[in-house]
């Protein structure tokens, strides 16, 4: 096949149709994951006399209180893991919306130009999210609770999840050929497009509706379902 | 005289029961990151010095998960090391925390299930 038609096919319909794939299979995913929950039984739910009301704390009371409950939680335990995954998501999902090479893409197609970071500020961002990936498969291999626990396919999902970040960082470099980097950088954006609502990437979604919408000690916000398989 | 005959594993029953519960276990499989961080939220694993077969994604990725994935097919040793860690290293005490909100003491729950259609329940006196 020609190069250029070739380019041309990843660089437009390729793009259209991931997108296309990501953004259906998350909403067909998501009403999959909705019929397996159903608003939860009265009796389940805890009255509201009979939670714990913290008013009759002092101010000093409930900064302990509330100390102590940071301390024990998995923050307080894993302050590092916590902190490097936070940054880690946060990265991955802002970074490619406010890279300036995508604000022109955009451009050059809709006509309007889209705010974006500097160059040089993206391109640490991308740094940062390489450093998380390294750490990640550094702790895989060094820690024998996850080796206990990781198969070839969480090295591959992590592969994957970094392969688009570190070709997009080398394409930006300018280290090695710049046409193969773009195109593998393309393709690799591409397939986690796709991947995300079938695959383990998933859990980006899975994490809202199992804190938000699931009642159960650790639900964020005031989720009234409960799970019915 | 002792009988020394190993009872064969009665796989159609646990393809019942697996075939079930297969969209609570598929998403359970499918959404464990295996990160590891529910370790510390089971007083048996901080208690077993960091042994990884008392961590709660260890438990249930390699009874109810480990038997998911060979479709219900298992030997019978197979069988009693997944009896011993869903009766032996897992109380269902239901403190485990998932950071993604598995509900983990529900699948290790499922996998006493296919143990005690299999006959296979908890040994109080392992030297006996």
């Amino acid at each position: 096949m020609n190069p250029a038609i070739f380019y041309n096919f990843i660089e437009g319909p390729l793009v259209w149709l991931s997108l296309a794939v990501f953004l259906s299979g998350i909403v067909f995913q998501a009403l999959r994951l909705s019929k397996m929950m159903q608003p939860s039984l009265n009796g389940r739910k805890i009255p509201e006399k009979e939670l714990p009301v913290p008013n009759t704390l002092t101010k000093k009371e409930r900064f302990i209180r509330n100390l102590f409950f940071l301390k024990n939680s998995i923050l307080g335990i894993n302050p590092l893991i916590v902190f490097i995954s936070l940054i880690f998501h946060l990265c991955i999902l802002t970074t490619p919306l406010f890279v300036p090479a995508h604000a022109v893409l955009l451009e050059n197609f809709f006509g309007f130009s889209q705010i974006s970071w500097s160059p040089r500020f993206a391109h640490f961002l991308t740094g940062l999210i390489l450093v998380c990936g390294f750490f990640f498969i550094t702790r895989r291999i060094i820690i024998r609770r996850v080796r206990a626990i990781t198969t070839a396919y969480d090295y591959l999902m992590l592969g994957l999840a970094l392969a688009p970040f570190l070709t997009g960082y080398l394409a930006h470099a300018n280290v090695g050929d710049y046409r193969l980097m773009i195109t593998l950088h393309i393709l690799s954006g591409e397939l986690m497009l796709i991947l995300i609502p079938f695959s383990k990437f998933f859990h980006m979604i899975f994490f809202f509706f199992s804190r938000f919408a699931i009642v159960n000690e650790y639900s964020l916000g005031a989720p009234k379902r409960s799970w019915q398989f | 005289m002792e009988n020394n005959t190993q009872p064969i594993p009665d796989t159609p029953a646990i393809q019942t029961i697996l075939n079930a519960n297969q969209k609570q276990i598929k998403i359970g499989l499918t959404m464990c990151a295996h990160c590891s961080l529910c370790a510390e939220s089971c007083f048996l694993y901080m208690s077993h010095e960091g042994d990884p077969r008392y961590m709660p994604s260890y438990k249930f990725l390699n009874s109810v998960g480990a038997l998911w994935r060979k479709k219900g097919r298992a030997s019978q040793a197979q069988l009693e090391v997944m009896r011993d860690l869903v009766f032996d290293n897992c109380v269902l005490c239901t403190r485990c925390y998932c950071p993604l909100g598995i509900d983990i003491p529900s699948l290790i729950a499922l996998g006493r299930r296919i143990c005690r259609s299999q006959n296979l329940f908890r040994t109080y006196d392992k030297s006996a």
